[in-house]
């Protein structure tokens, strides 16, 4: 073999050697997580980003997300929005103008989320919701919205049924009234107790940063109420279900809050816990969801070294939903068309959430909104312990949400 | 009638906190004349260091608030040394600008130092007396009456020893008691330190029967200032009096009006009474 026969070979073996590398590019993709991560709202807004990483460092792990020509490699950036909206507005603008965000996931808490969804319909970007209840993010259908989280009335009108079933008749309610996801909670929950024939005798409100509430629970003391319902943020709705027991207010307690055993036991003891009930979408329920919440659960506490919290598989579904999707569109340049495959897509196979499929297939419905179960939960020796399904029908819903559209 | 006592009854417990509050505030101001609007977030520094004492020490409650007071003491000694003192004869703007920076400065501090999550201080005390179906949390009993006790500590410090005699000469007349040889640095010194060990035990109270969070500590200044106006600015027993009406009247507009309401319906009171007692419940005409 001459020299220069040798050096075409050596080039030809080069040039096929690198071939792969040319094609298989790899990227990366940056991931904007918006969400409470100091203040009130971090209880479920830390839980959340964590949750994203967590979900992130896996599909890293696997290889990145594969679309079309390109391997993306994902890198998340948090961004605080302490559940303020004007803080999530600049927060979101900062993501999308600064950072060059395209996919924005987090959002458990409705005051900024409300605030992001009002202009969101207008940017090259998908916003993906987790916790945050409020009606009106997915009631407008904006085609980049996205919620795996189910409102909060639909869980409310399984809640009252729920609890017509348990014998009351006169329920009194006490919580963040002022807050339009917890007041919807309530009035679906009333709708279906009127039904059965009770009624709700008094509406107590306090406020996010309230701790005493022994005034409101004194005087539905002196009403006699046959069950009570709280609504609202884990840390209020705890010292609510202690100052009851304080006072002697010995009547079933029903609540709608979504805090780990952990969270509550910051305030109040087991004790004074026992017998709550908590109605609300199934989340993390390891007995309810079988071996992938296993899983979730015990990555999240080896990493983390703290329980998961119900509500933040929300979070880590919503970026297996855009891996999916930018699958399917083949590209994660175009958000319109990641967007329109969003639409679509069937649940992953890789969601914690126990998802009801829409028309029999999608995950999201017409106005971009994922359902879940609704459970019931009591508080057992220490445990959030899922006692039952709250039956709940989600096509109805999805009409309803629809029909509410401007 | 019960549900009237129960109010009462809870706004009692809240009211003592105020009270304790109230009761720095009106001593640095009456004596020193000096509006000290950190006492609030010193207060709740307190709270949590009472707070991290009993978590990483194993401290008893009342062991973390006995050594958490010395700590507050010694901070507020120097906040008097090093912020107020050098301002002592300059007009009183200097001063309240002071007042607000050592405010947000202290503030900082502790957002820094403790996080920005809530903290609720966790006892033993778990148990419910009933009596002729008024109920009382062992909590609430404890609060109140450690409240209590310390105010009287500090009444008897300031009417039965020399250096409260000292304390209440500076309060009259600061001149006439240079004149008598009393040690003006002195007193201001052990003012600040009254105060602010009052202050880090309320924090600790405060903790225990609510939470502690960024933000809490100011409300609790505005409170404590609410309550030296209704009592009467610089009055000991206005203090007293003022922290508990207020408590109580926050309780009894929550239950029997607004829960919604409750700050304005207090403030409201306040206001009610200045109309009627320009000088406070208790204030010296």
């Amino acid at each position: 073999m001459t020299l220069k026969t040798f050096r075409t070979l050596a080039a030809l073996a080069l040039s096929a050697a690198l071939l792969p590398l040319v094609h298989a590019q790899t990227e990366e993709l940056v991931i904007g997580v918006n969400d409470a991560l100091t203040g009130g709202g971090a209880v479920y807004g830390l839980p959340q980003a964590n949750a994203v990483k967590m979900a992130a460092d896996e599909i890293n792990a696997a290889g990145g997300i594969k679309a079309g020509a390109i391997t993306y490699r994902l890198k998340v950036i948090t961004s605080d929005d302490k559940a303020n909206p004007t803080e999530a507005t600049n927060s979101v603008r900062k993501l999308i103008d600064r950072d060059g965000v395209k996919y924005l996931l987090g959002f458990c808490c409705s005051g900024s989320t409300s605030a992001v969804a009002s202009f969101i319909a207008k940017e090259d970007a998908v916003m993906l919701v987790g916790n945050a209840a409020e009606r009106a993010i997915t009631a407008q259908g904006i085609s980049n919205v996205f919620r795996t989280r189910p409102p909060a009335d639909f869980t409310g009108a399984a809640a009252g049924t729920f609890v017509a079933q348990r014998g009351a008749r006169n329920v009194a309610v006490i919580g963040a009234l002022e807050v339009g996801f917890y007041m919807q909670y309530v009035d679906a929950f009333e709708k279906e107790l009127n039904k059965a024939g009770g009624k709700i005798i008094a509406k107590e409100a306090f406020g996010l940063r309230d701790r005493d509430m022994t005034p409101q629970l004194t005087k539905i003391r002196g009403l006699k109420p046959d069950a009570i319902l709280v609504v609202g943020y884990v840390e209020p709705a705890a010292f609510v279900y202690r100052q009851a027991v304080e006072l002697g207010l010995n009547v079933p307690r029903y609540g709608f809050t979504s805090g780990s055993e952990e969270q509550f036991l910051k305030v109040a003891s087991s004790a004074q816990m026992e017998g709550v009930w908590d109605l609300r979408p199934i989340e993390l329920t390891v007995e309810a969801l079988g071996p992938q919440a296993k899983a979730y659960d015990a990555n999240y506490k080896r990493i983390y070294g703290q329980e998961a919290t119900p509500s933040s598989p929300y979070a880590y579904d919503q970026l297996y939903v855009l891996k999916n999707a930018i699958e399917r569109a083949g590209t994660a340049k175009d958000a319109k068309k990641v967007a329109e495959a969003i639409r679509t897509l069937p649940i992953p196979k890789e969601a914690v959430m126990k998802y009801i499929a829409n028309d029999g297939r999608a995950m999201f419905d017409q106005n971009g909104q994922a359902y879940t179960s609704n459970g019931a939960f009591q508080w057992q020796k220490g445990n959030w312990v899922y006692v039952s399904e709250l039956p709940s029908d989600n096509k109805a819903y999805s009409s309803f949400l629809r029909s509410l559209r401007k | 009638m019960i549900e009237l006592m129960q109010q009462i009854l809870n706004g009692l417990a809240i009211g003592s906190v105020y009270t304790l509050v109230a009761l720095g505030l009106t001593v640095v101001f009456g004596i020193l004349g000096i509006a000290h609007f950190a006492h609030g977030s010193l207060a709740i520094f307190g709270g949590y260091l009472t707070f991290v004492l009993m978590t990483k020490l194993g401290v008893h409650y009342f062991g973390a608030i006995a050594m958490a007071m010395p700590v507050g003491a010694i901070m507020g000694m120097l906040i008097e040394r090093l912020a107020y003192r050098p301002v002592r004869d300059a007009p009183h703007i200097n001063a309240f600008i002071i007042a607000l920076g050592l405010t947000m400065m202290i503030e900082g501090a502790n957002l820094l130092l403790f996080g920005a999550d809530q903290v609720i201080i966790q006892t033993s005390y778990q148990q419910v007396f009933e009596i002729g179906g008024l109920f009382v949390s062992q909590l609430r009993l404890v609060v109140f009456i450690t409240a209590v006790s310390l105010v009287a500590l500090v009444t008897v410090l300031l009417l039965k020893t020399k250096t409260g005699k000292s304390v209440r000469a500076v309060a009259q007349n600061r001149h006439a008691a240079v004149l008598m040889g009393v040690n003006v640095n002195f007193v201001s010194a052990v003012v600040f330190g009254i105060s602010s060990a009052l202050g880090v035990a309320a924090g600790a109270l405060i903790g225990a029967l609510l939470a502690l969070a960024p933000g809490v500590g100011e409300s609790f200044a505005v409170k404590g200032f609410a309550v030296l106006i209704l009592g009467g600015l610089g009055s000991l027993p206005g203090a007293i009096l003022g922290g508990l009406v207020l408590g109580v009247s926050e309780a009894l507009a929550a239950g029997f009006l607004s829960s919604a309401y409750k700050d304005v319906i207090s403030f409201l009171v306040m206001i009610l009474v200045l109309l009627v007692m320009p000088q406070g419940l208790l204030g010296k005409k």
